[in-house]
Formats: structure tokens, sequence, C-alpha cells
């Protein structure tokens, strides 16, 4: 079984923007006011990196 | 590698109460040079998967030049653009897949539905366990 992911936990101190997640999903590693400035300042990191927005909420979402 | 997956729900950041509770996975889409790594929402309501124009011009997929086509919503009309042939990977696990790359998609920006993951996984959720499990087909 995968490790829970809390969201809540990870996006707290964003705002709206993107985040690029660790591997094993337990900290933010970058972030930025876009998709495209935070995968810049990733450039360089050589682990996986899972890319999430920010600032977002999910509470009232009917799909 | 193991066919089978539990996954449990993901908190996320809710708006009346603190938290909202979601069935994503961690999938990575892969177009010609460029690859894109991020959260699905794994949702049985959707007849296929979608991405937002965000993701689409990560992937380097030109969408502005696809034509659109009008979608359908339990929340009304949208403008999508159809893009096939993505190869996406799930757990270690491969498959081709078709997008919508959908002009306006919020809160989530990148979903999978029936066409897709629902073919290549046996998908069980529990929702009073808050998670689901996905179980994917040997195909020979």
């Amino acid at each position: 079984m995968q490790k829970p992911i809390n969201f809540v936990k990870l996006l707290k101190n964003y705002r709206k923007g993107w985040v690029a997640i660790s591997d094993d999903f337990q900290r933010v590693v970058f972030s930025g006011r876009t998709l495209t400035s935070t995968q810049k300042k990733a450039k360089n990191y050589k682990k996986k990196l899972y890319y999430f927005p920010s600032g977002e909420k999910y509470g009232n979402f009917v799909g | 590698m193991s066919s089978v997956h539990g996954i449990p729900y993901s908190q996320l950041p809710g708006i009346t109460s603190k938290i909202a509770l979601a069935p994503l996975a961690p999938v990575t889409l892969f177009h010609d040079i460029y690859e894109f790594s991020g959260f699905a929402l794994v949702d049985s309501g959707s007849s296929g998967a979608v991405i937002s124009t965000i993701i689409a011009e990560r992937l380097g997929i030109p969408w502005k030049k696809i034509p659109i086509l009008e979608g359908y919503s339990v929340g009304g009309t949208f403008r999508s653009h159809r893009v096939e042939n993505l190869k996406v990977e799930i757990f270690g696990h491969s498959f081709q897949l078709s997008v919508s790359v959908v002009e306006v998609l919020s809160p989530y920006r990148f979903i999978l539905g029936q066409a897709d993951l629902f073919h290549q996984a046996k998908i069980t959720f529990e929702e009073y366990k808050k998670q689901f499990t996905l179980e994917f087909r040997k195909f020979n």
C-alpha cells in the first residue's frame, strides 16, 4: 500500500501556483507562480519530481 | 513488478471543511521528447483522459492548432482539443492513451477515465476505507 499523500500539509505554505513534489511524495522541493517557472527551477535536479497546482480548493468539486 | 497497487485517497485542501479526499495516482505522460509527472484524478465518471492547456504546453503539444471539439459535462459545455497516442506510465505500467486538452479545467488539471485507465486495470474503489486499488491486466 502506498503511503497516503497529504496535500493539505504539503501545500499549506504555498500561494496560487505550482509545486514540485519529491518522488516519495513527502516534501515540496521547488515552487513557482507557473508550471514553467517551477520546472525551470528544477532543471538540474536529478531525481523525479511530480508537479501539482497549489492554492486550489477541492471541497466542492462534483465530477 | 507487482500488478496490484493499493492507494489511499489523498488529502486535499477543502473549502467549508478543512480536508477533501480524492483518489489520485502518480502518473507520467510522455509526448515526443517531453514528459510531465503529476497526480491524476482517477474518475469513473469521466469518459476519458483530460489535461489542462498548461500541461499540454509543457508536453510540447500545439493544442491551439488542433481543431476545437464541443464537449459536455454535468457543468455544461466545454471546448477541447483531441490528442492521440500519448504514452502514459503508472507504477511502472505503460500504455498509450488519447487525451482531451480542455481549455478551462479546474481544480483538477489531469484526469484519467473510462477510455484509458479503466481498460488497463481493474479498479476497486473502497470509499469506506478511503482507498482504491489498481490491478493491472496482463496482456500477452
